[in-house]
């Protein structure tokens, strides 16, 4: 307690101390800004699953071959989630002698629970709408279309006269591609009562559930205890496919990536404004220890000060942090779409006890050290401290940022990739300040008076110029990171989706309607026309052995091997598929070839060389693999996963799978199409490229917020490392008056310097941002052929490099006017 | 102005006060004195007497209130700050208490430091020519922390010769040192002030330094409570 009341006092002794203030302010920062970006982070991540869940159509649910249990709705009746239930199955429809195999949707009254239903009425206007009534159906267009249907006719629909209600636009579906019929919405109690989804049905069930986020906890921890039924699955929005997944992990890494670095660039002001301290502290140490204080009770004090300095800190950085995300969610929330969610509390407060350890972590390595005084040194203050019991302490900031890049990144890839390039950055800009210095203590007596003045007071503070130019550069390297680097990055995303990306999908086109059709497309506006020939087979042994004697060890790869499989073969590389072992084989091999992705090669344990047969319709094909392709699933094109070579696969029975572009405004003219082909499905994937896009928007608006809150920290990096240096600048600036500098001797050599700090800084954080970039583009962000931007680093950079000196030279404008009386009085 | 009848340093009824939280204080009231080209002259008085804010002033490194000095013709209290550094740069030289020397340069590098300013291009040579001079010429290479107090005094010595001042002003130069070593530093100082006709200006509580002064002022609360030796001036 007397210890508490000493600290206390000591504080309010010490509180006008500027090393004391930027301690306390780089906390607060360090506090608002980790939770400031990580109240949002979580928020836009909680936007953007409501986002996701609007796709699937409800927060969660279960999808089964058969109806789902009553227990399930139950439990989540009373966790007061609403419920909705859809059923799925094919079914013909008839109308105007005309019929049609269509993909109906069978919902009950609550559907959709997330996301909405985009409806057109007969005059073609758009509206939103609820789930079909009893005796309604709702129509997509190839349905009206292949129907020769209107928004008010009737047709029949599993033996039940229906009325279509309206044309079916947009509906939450899980955002699957590839529906391979024209699709129906129509009432569950119709599809019940006509007896479609009785006893030997096809049909499969879904149960989208929707609720507050901790009761969806709490089902989906009930259902872990509750085995769903045989063959049913969990549907949740983390589980969307493939491509808005890797859009849903990407924008989770930008987002984490971001509060990261914010975090990091506190830690060095607070590393840096806390080596002040202690500096200043050692005479008052000495002194202590002198009169018989012990070690102990010296580090209790030390501990006891920046302990009643830390709490009221964070606190404040925890009220302002609250307040801010609360404010900038007001200005920010109409960029992520009107989703409902509240001000989430947990964020901040992990991020005061983070603010707390890395205070912890970055100040009390210098300040334990402080113990190590010798009570002789209040005789002699440059007596030298060989004591290196505490220097292990130094562990702990690095520690602590590793743990903080642990506790952030998505992925240990991620952390490793940030914790090496972070570390290369410190490194090098050590290394690089080592040597300017080196060099600056050879040239300075040739050089311009100001320039050899400013290496000399470089190479005066040689320990701490070191210091001062890695946290300068760490600093810039996160913040070029998040200013040039993210957004080339998303600029990279983005442009994996040009507005050109085919957007239509024909399947089922056969061999004698692949020249009309072309040109049919190029008369409709459409481009970008890819055709790929399909055929449907299976797989029935592998070097010569029968698939189902075959044992994989694992019931899904024994089910999968059972199943129909398609194939295609093409004399090109297609593209998003790369080749990671073997040769691709052209258009004449000798022997059969069959390239197969790394699925594949994993799934089904197969290298270069073995054999496998496959069997399409009556025809047979016994192919070596030839080589083995990495395919980006996550692009918009057609993929396969087995490729055969075309002079051996022609002959095999296929129809044919085309790709275009075709602008928005022109689908209408599809509906000519449509009954030209009757054969052909056509499937609009508009939507969903829509959905990725927006994605990638949404982070782009989300790094732009954080960006300023990294940016106030790099500020306080920068304030501190000037800060570091100004005791000793203003002692050696009276000295120099003493001696007869010149104002603007002392301004140009600070200039110099500080120019210098600046380079090194400027250009260690380029080519570690750079470095980092690229490796984060390649390994994290998946982003092929990504190139960090160089000129607009290098710009950056040099650009930093100037503020970095104008504010240096801001910084030492009181320096410069330092009296030299000082010295007088400091005898 | 350098008719050597005319003093080199001359203080006209100087005063000095401060602000403190109990009003105003006067540290320096109606101080006048003159020193000519190559004297010694010591300034003595008990701890807040206000001999450092005199040598100060005398130094142009702050202005008086009231009063005027004069140092080689100029009035520094109608200079500027930067008019008074060139002055300094050209004409003075300083020995501290505490020597202050900068940590992290070499010896040689620390009596460089007024010649670098002045962008004199034989600076190097210059230093260890100086260092010669104080006994250090094996030390150049040495950092401050690796020398002993007298020592380190020797290169603040060194550093305040180096560029040939007309006028050295010593604040309390042999305070931090044994009497042994001060006896040394102070056979230096002035061995150098006889030498090379350098005026010395020395603030000590030392009586037996200020009585090897030629001529000097005894302070007491901010007045000339009496003139040394013939302070007929």
């Amino acid at each position: 307690m007397k210890m508490l009341m000493l600290a206390l006092r000591t504080l309010r002794r010490e509180w006008h101390l500027p090393e004391l203030r930027t301690l306390a302010a780089s906390l607060v920062l360090a506090v608002v800004a980790l939770g400031v970006v990580a109240t949002l982070a979580a928020r836009i991540e909680r936007g953007m699953l409501a986002s996701a869940a609007e796709l699937i159509g409800g927060d969660i649910g279960i999808a089964a071959p058969q109806a789902v249990p009553a227990t399930f709705a139950t439990a989540a009746r009373q966790r007061g989630l609403a419920i909705a239930r859809i059923a799925s199955f094919p079914s013909m429809a008839f109308a105007h002698r005309q019929s049609q195999l269509l993909e109906v949707e069978a919902v009950d009254a609550g559907y959709p629970l997330r996301g909405t239903l985009e409806l057109s009425d007969a005059a073609g206007r758009d509206f939103r709408g609820h789930a079909p009534a009893p005796g309604e159906v709702y129509l997509d267009h190839r349905a009206l279309v292949a129907l020769q249907l209107k928004v008010g006719q009737r047709l029949q629909l599993g033996g039940r006269e229906l009325t279509v209600g309206a044309e079916l636009r947009r509906q939450p579906d899980g955002g699957e591609l590839i529906a391979l019929a024209p699709r129906a919405l129509m009432s569950l109690s119709d599809a019940e009562q006509a007896g479609l989804l009785g006893v030997g049905s096809r049909a499969r069930h879904r149960l989208l559930l929707a609720g507050t986020p901790s009761a969806v906890q709490d089902w989906r921890r009930w259902v872990r205890n509750n085995p769903l039924p045989p063959d049913a699955k969990l549907v949740t929005p983390e589980q969307t496919r493939q491509r808005m997944r890797s859009a849903f992990d990407r924008a989770g890494a930008f987002l984490r990536l971001a509060a990261l670095l914010s975090a990091l660039l506190a830690g060095v002001a607070i590393a840096l404004a806390a080596q002040r301290y202690a500096r200043r502290k050692s005479t008052e140490v000495a002194l202590l220890r002198a009169l018989g204080t012990s070690r102990r009770r010296v580090i209790g004090l030390l501990l006891g000060t920046l302990g009643a300095l830390a709490l009221p800190a964070a606190t404040v950085g925890l009220l302002v942090a609250l307040g801010l995300a609360q404010l900038a969610w007001l200005f920010a929330s109409p960029l992520f779409g009107s989703v409902p969610t509240q001000l989430p509390l947990a964020p901040s407060f992990a991020a005061a006890a983070m603010g707390l350890a890395v205070l912890a972590g970055f100040a009390l390595p210098p300040l334990v050290r402080l113990a190590d005084v010798p009570p002789v040194a209040v005789f002699r203050q440059s007596m030298p401290r060989r004591v290196r019991r505490f220097d292990a302490l130094y562990l702990i900031p690095v520690l602590v940022a590793l743990g903080l890049i642990w506790n952030q990144s998505s992925s240990p890839r991620l952390a490793a990739i940030l914790a090496a390039s972070l570390l290369g950055v410190a490194l090098l800009a050590a290394l690089l300040t080592g040597s300017l210095l080196w060099l600056a203590r050879r040239l300075a007596p040739g050089a311009h008076p100001a320039l050899r003045l400013g290496l000399a007071a470089l190479a005066r503070r040689r320990g701490l110029s070191v210091i001062q130019a890695s946290a300068l550069s760490l600093g810039l390297c996160a913040l070029l990171l998040l200013a040039v680097v993210a957004p080339a990055l998303l600029r990279g995303w983005r442009q994996e989706l040009p507005a050109d990306t085919p957007n239509w999908f024909a399947m089922n086109l056969q061999d004698a309607q692949r020249g009309s059709f072309e040109q049919a497309i190029e008369g409709i506006g459409g481009a970008h026309l890819n055709m790929l020939p399909l055929a449907v087979g299976k797989l029935t042994a592998i070097n010569g052995q029968p698939v189902d004697r075959i044992d994989f060890g694992d019931p899904r790869t024994n089910d999968s091997a059972d199943r129909q499989l398609r194939l295609s073969w093409s004399t090109r590389l297609p593209a998003a598929n790369r080749v990671v072992a073997g040769r691709w084989a052209g258009a004449h091999p000798e022997h059969a070839e069959v390239s197969i992705d790394t699925v594949w090669r994993d799934r089904f344990h197969l290298k270069l060389g073995d054999t496998l047969r496959f069997r399409v319709g009556e025809s047979r094909i016994d192919a070596r693999i030839g080589s083995i392709r990495k395919v980006d699933w996550s692009s918009f094109r057609v993929s396969f996963f087995l490729l055969l070579d075309p002079a051996h696969a022609r002959e095999l029975p296929h129809t044919w799978l085309a790709s275009f572009y075709l602008p928005r405004g022109h689908a209408r003219a599809l509906a000519g199409l449509s009954r030209d082909y009757t054969n052909v499905s056509l499937i609009d994937v508009d939507a969903l490229l829509d959905r990725v896009r927006e994605i990638v928007d949404r982070v782009g608006n989300a790094v732009r917020w954080i960006l300023g809150f990294s940016l106030l920290a790099g500020a306080l990096v920068l304030a501190a490392a000037l800060a570091a240096s100004a005791a000793e600048r203003r002692h050696e600036a009276a000295l120099l008056r003493t001696l007869g500098a010149r104002r603007a001797q002392l301004r140009a050599a600070a200039a110099c310097e500080f120019a210098l700090l600046g380079l090194v800084a400027g250009l260690t954080a380029a080519i570690g941002a750079a470095g980092a970039g690229l490796w984060l583009g390649r390994a994290i962000f998946h982003i092929d052929g990504f190139t960090p931007p160089l000129r607009p680093l290098l710009l950056a950079a040099l650009i930093c490099a100037v503020v970095i000196m104008l504010l240096g030279l801001a910084g030492t404008r009181r320096v410069t006017r330092t009296s030299p009386m000082r010295l007088l009085r400091e005898d | 102005m350098n008719d050597s009848s005319r003093p080199l340093l001359q203080a006209c009824d100087v005063s000095k006060s401060v602000s403190g939280p109990e009003g105003r204080l006067d540290i320096l009231r109606k101080i006048n004195l003159q020193i000519h080209a190559g004297e010694s002259f010591a300034i003595v008085g008990a701890s807040g007497s206000g001999k450092t804010t005199l040598l100060g002033l005398l130094a142009g490194l702050d202005t008086p209130d009231q009063g005027s000095i004069q140092l080689h013709g100029h009035a520094l209290e109608q200079l500027d700050e930067e008019a008074r550094a060139d002055l300094r740069r050209r004409l003075v030289g300083f020995v501290f208490q505490s020597f202050h020397l900068l940590p992290a340069l070499t010896a040689e590098e620390n009596v460089m430091l007024p010649l670098e300013l002045e962008g004199s291009g034989s600076a190097r040579a210059r230093a260890r020519e100086a260092l010669e001079a104080v006994g250090l010429g094996a030390r150049r290479k040495h950092y401050p922390a690796q020398l002993s107090g007298g020592e380190q005094q020797r290169v603040a010595i060194a550093r305040a010769f180096v560029h040939r001042p007309q006028l050295l002003f010593a604040d309390e130069p042999t305070g931090n040192l044994d009497q042994r070593t001060g006896h040394h530093i102070c056979d230096l100082l002035f061995a150098l002030n006889r030498d090379h006709r350098t005026t010395l200006v020395l603030v000590t509580h030392d009586a037996t330094l200020a009585a090897r002064c030629n001529r000097g002022l005894e302070l007491e609360e901010g007045r000339v409570l009496a003139p040394l030796k013939d302070a007929s001036a």
